[in-house]
């Protein structure tokens, strides 16, 4: 047998590098002659140029050139959609208005893009900023997604009626029978806010145009390589491999890195070209907070129908998405949104309906959790107020609603972001539960912890809910793996990798088929000089789509290396076996050969093949899933709440997850670990703000706050279940999103809790000390 | 942003207006303001010169008059742009003679503000707008009680001496309010001055719609 090294917490080969400072980001690649860029954004969130002066800036010592939209020509135009829309959904409307990568006639968010300097060096084309001179008509800001729809409304677009960007309606069984069934209606007005990426490196390009050789080379913190070098070759008209896009090492992604035709990609090798010098730009954090992309902010109209005896009938959610001034990435995010709202219960009535606005925002793409942390958090907040209206406990509501184990695999008759019906594959909701009930140990804290914490005055509280994690959709991705004559092995992929650790767990897939050490496989991602198929990094699906991609093309390298060596050995495959990097017969150890002689072999130099032969120990594989894996979990939390101060403390934070098989364990405790940093930031912490003028005030870490070490739990209690995926040979799940999802619906269950004597209906996915007291202050009981 | 607030002139009504015809007397009173000049009947143009890190730049303010009525109350549209952003709004100001001889100063501002001043300054505007406008009238008194006491021996007012407001005073001011602790940051110094150039924007676009009275 060869040695399996999946589901090992091996330590990560991309470490050392890493940790030595040895690994080339961005902003490391200097070339010579380079010049480089600085982007002139924006101050005005809404209005008409009148005038854009770049005359004094041209004049500034070391400036090579200033380009607005007019000195592009004909190479200015919008777009294209980065994702499509869903045609699959009938009714739905969407009024697509793609990126313009700089703007023209009109600016229509504070942080545009309106001109770009070149020059020798960055602080002179920062200095040079300030000697352009941009006049705008104001207009009036659409800001409030609400009022945005009202007649009357500024136009974000003019040639459309309204701000509307898209309506999508589904519904599963029958809202209004649902409504004639039921007991009892709540209704919410429930808010999502606004989150951002926030990677500690921010976005950059560096395009060098070879005049010889006539290739673009481009290196870029991309997380979809192949789509933007596509994107690129479109504007320029070049071929696809005319341009090199490589990934240098990229220090976070978060999401926001997916997007192309953004300015960058369009006009640096645009440039690079023109000037025949080498381009960098690297992009600052104020321009990271104003003018890339960000996420969540949805306002939602939801209500739940329900029995007396706590049964749920039906579900409706009717919400208002910003999509910011544009709509390039399609409706990804909302229609997450409406496929993990109602996922983790037997709801047979589910009605929703997305309203996206355009706003004098921001772009809206997604950040990780992508739409999905909405959807929960609505639910969570809907069977909150349920339990409370029929007197019982939130975890008893959970209990009789959640989907059974034998409903799977479950239609939910939801189409989702990967434009096909949602199906839930696999999963164990009500064993997650269970489990994370246990180990928060909820009824002893009910029970006997908490009573004696409120007689001494003290205020504690204790959230439980579910969540599931759609992951891995399509369309596809694949992989080449070889075997080279030194024995070692090869593995390329367009993927993209912000730290995922792919360095180390597609090595371990590779490693599991072809009998070598796991350091012993060198992963390439995201050079398309290598390899020039695939979509990119997003919906936790590298490991899924990916991995598979590998792991086949893994067995056919790895049939090839035992079909050859039976030859060259004289034994039948069946006695082969495959381990140390070498193939032996099994019976006869002495008898072998190693893997880097069958792949000097397999690529003969004299003589002749039999006819269909391929050479070398390679393969390429693809890996396309009918619909996404859907993993799932559990997430509990036990908060300290200082009445005086209104800050609370996560005394508890227990996360049940399920994401089939974890490839590395270790891996995919990090993944978490990343994951709730990031809900607990939305939930207390994060909060990306525009005032009433469409001006972000909070483009700085001075006032976007990151939580810091000290504010999280003292450890992280994950736990784990592992129900393989049926859709893939390694029963593979996503993982990336999962601790980002719950924690906002999770916070304020337990902060409710803790403040029991308040009677508070927390309606916001994100808290502070002060509105806190504003929810204490305004209580019924205060 | 909105501001508002009032100003206890320690005089006449129509002293306190003919002072804040003095456009010497306001650019006294505003730290930064290079000069004020003139351009129309109803129109005033400023210039003040930042040079704070990443926020330096020239800053140009025009100021447009509505409806002065002398010495009562006026109007005024505040435009202003430059490297750290821009301001547009408009302002009133009503002065009200007291019992006493003395006059209030009535003023509220609404005030649209973008660039690195909305986005980085924001926070500390309302505190910083505060300290400003005290700095700028505790000139204005000095300048209101040197040139009656200039009047009362009948010498003529355009020459009196006294403290004028120095870009020091106002940022020790502006410390004074700020809150504790944030001056320990790179950031946070750097806000002292940002924040308190839109301050001095503030004060100047109501002092100015007096000049033309």
């Amino acid at each position: 047998m060869t040695e399996s090294f999946i589901s090992k917490s091996i330590k990560r080969n991309e470490d050392p590098r890493l940790l030595t400072g040895k690994s080339t980001f961005i902003d490391d690649i200097n070339l010579p002659g380079m010049l480089h860029v600085a982007i002139k954004r924006s101050d005005y969130a809404h209005g008409r140029i009148l005038s854009l002066d770049t005359s004094e800036a041209k004049k500034l010592p070391g400036v090579v050139a200033v380009y607005t939209a007019e000195d592009l020509g004909d190479y200015w135009h919008p777009g294209p959609l980065q994702v499509p829309p869903p045609t699959a959904i009938k009714g739905s409307v969407f009024y697509a208005r793609p990126l313009e990568c700089i703007a023209k006639d009109k600016v229509r968010y504070s942080g545009e893009p309106v001109a770009v300097v070149v020059a020798e060096s960055r602080y002179i084309a920062e200095d040079a900023l300030d000697y352009i001179y941009l006049d705008v008509e104001m207009l009036d800001y659409v800001g409030d997604l609400e009022k945005a729809l009202e007649p009357g409304s500024a136009l974000v677009h003019e040639d459309l009626e309204s701000n509307l960007a898209a309506d999508v309606v589904q519904e599963a069984g029958s809202w209004d029978k649902a409504v004639a069934e039921a007991d009892h209606v709540i209704k919410k007005r429930l808010v999502v806010n606004r989150v951002a990426g926030a990677a500690i490196e921010n976005r950059g390009i560096v395009a060098q145009w070879d005049d010889n050789m006539k290739i673009l080379n481009c290196w870029a913190t991309t997380q979809g390589p192949i789509p933007m070098r596509n994107s690129i070759a479109k504007y320029l008209g070049l071929l696809e491999n005319q341009i090199r896009m490589m990934n240098p090492a990229i220090g976070g992604g978060f999401g926001p890195k997916i997007m192309s035709s953004q300015i960058d990609d369009v006009i640096v090798p645009w440039i690079a070209i023109k000037l025949g010098q080498p381009i960098k730009w690297f992009e600052d954090r104020r321009e990271n907070f104003l003018g890339t992309t960000s996420e969540r902010d949805q306002v939602h109209y939801s209500e739940i129908a329900v029995k007396n005896d706590g049964t749920v009938l039906g579900v409706k959610d009717v919400f208002y998405h910003n999509t910011g001034a544009y709509n390039p990435y399609g409706m990804t995010v909302p229609l997450n949104t409406q496929t993990h709202t109602v996922s983790n219960y037997n709801i047979p009535n589910f009605f929703t309906e997305i309203k996206m606005v355009f706003t004098n925002q921001m772009v809206v793409t997604p950040v990780r959790g992508a739409g999905r942390p909405q959807g929960v958090f609505v639910m969570e907040r809907l069977m909150d107020a349920a339990a409370k209206r029929l007197g019982i406990s939130p975890v008893e509501i959970r209990r009789k609603n959640v989907l059974q184990p034998e409903a799977f695999p479950f239609h939910t008759g939801i189409i989702g972001q990967d434009f096909v019906e949602g199906i839930l594959d696999s999963g164990n909701y009500p064993a997650a539960l269970e489990k994370t009930l246990e180990a928060i140990e909820y009824d002893k804290f009910k029970n006997e912890i908490q009573p004696k914490l409120r007689a001494d005055g003290k205020h504690s509280g204790i959230g439980v809910i579910l969540f599931t994690e759609g992951t891995a959709v399509g369309p596809y991705e694949g992989a080449k793996v070889m075997v080279g004559v030194s024995g070692k092995v090869n593995v390329v992929c367009a993927y993209s990798n912000q730290g995922q650790g792919h360095y180390t767990t597609f090595a371990q897939v590779a490693a599991s088929q072809l009998g070598v050490k796991v350091t012993d496989v060198n992963v390439v991602i995201g050079d398309s000089g290598q390899w020039q198929w695939g979509v990119g990094a997003f919906a936790s699906r590298g490991m899924t789509l990916v991995g598979t991609a590998i792991h086949q093309a893994s067995v056919k390298v790895r049939e090839k290396a035992l079909n050859l060596a039976s030859k060259l050995l004289n034994a039948p495959v069946e006695e082969l076996e495959l381990n140390d990097g070498v193939v032996r017969i099994a019976d006869i150890p002495e008898q072998f050969i190693s893997l880097g002689d069958l792949a000097m072999k397999a690529n003969p130099t004299r003589g002749t093949v039999e006819e269909g032969m391929e050479p070398g120990l390679e393969a390429a594989s693809y890996y396309g899933p009918p619909h996404g894996a859907t993993g799932f979990g559990c997430l509990g939390m036990i908060l300290d709440v200082d009445a005086e101060t209104a800050m609370p403390k996560i005394a508890r934070l227990v996360i049940t997850d399920d994401c089939g098989t974890p490839v590395n364990p270790m891996i995919v405790d990090g993944q978490i670990h990343g994951g709730l940093q990031m809900g607990i930031g939305e939930a207390f912490f994060e909060n990306l703000v525009y005032d009433e003028y469409g001006q972000m005030v909070t483009a700085s870490f001075m006032d976007y706050l990151f939580p810091q070490a000290s504010d999280m739990p003292d450890k992280f209690e994950v736990k784990h279940m592992v129900t393989p995926s049926p859709l893939n040979p390694l029963g593979i799940k996503g993982v990336g999103e999962a601790g980002a999802i719950g924690v906002p619906a999770c916070y304020m269950q337990a902060l409710e809790d803790a403040l029991y004597e308040h009677d508070l209906d927390i309606r916001e996915s994100s808290i502070n000390p002060s509105k806190l007291f504003h929810y204490v202050k305004n209580a019924k009981s205060a | 942003m909105k501001i508002e607030g009032e100003h206890l002139f320690n005089g006449p009504r129509q002293d306190v207006w003919d002072m804040i015809q003095d456009p010497v007397v306001l650019a006294s009173a505003v730290p930064g303001m290079d000069k004020l000049d003139k351009t129309s009947e109803t129109e005033y143009y400023g210039k003040m010169n930042i040079r704070i890190g990443p926020v330096s730049g020239a800053f140009d303010g025009k100021l447009t008059m509505q409806n002065p009525v002398p010495p009562e109350s006026t109007t005024l549209l505040v435009e202003g742009k430059g490297a750290p952003g821009f301001v547009k709004g408009a302002g009133n100001a009503v002065f009200v003679e007291q019992e006493d001889g003395k006059t209030m100063l009535k003023y509220d501002a609404d005030l649209s503000i973008g660039g690195t001043l909305a986005s980085v300054g924001q926070r500390m505007i309302d505190s910083v707008a505060k300290s400003m406008m005290r700095t700028a009238f505790e000139t204005l008194d000095r300048a209101l009680e040197a040139r009656l006491a200039a009047k009362s021996v009948g010498k003529a007012t355009e020459e009196v001496v006294y403290e004028k407001a120095s870009e020091g005073d106002y940022v020790k001011a502006v410390a004074k309010d700020a809150v504790g602790g944030f001056t320990s940051s790179a950031e946070g110094k750097l806000i002292l001055y940002i924040v308190p150039l839109l301050a001095v924007i503030i004060v100047a676009s109501i002092l100015l719609s007096r000049c033309s009275g």
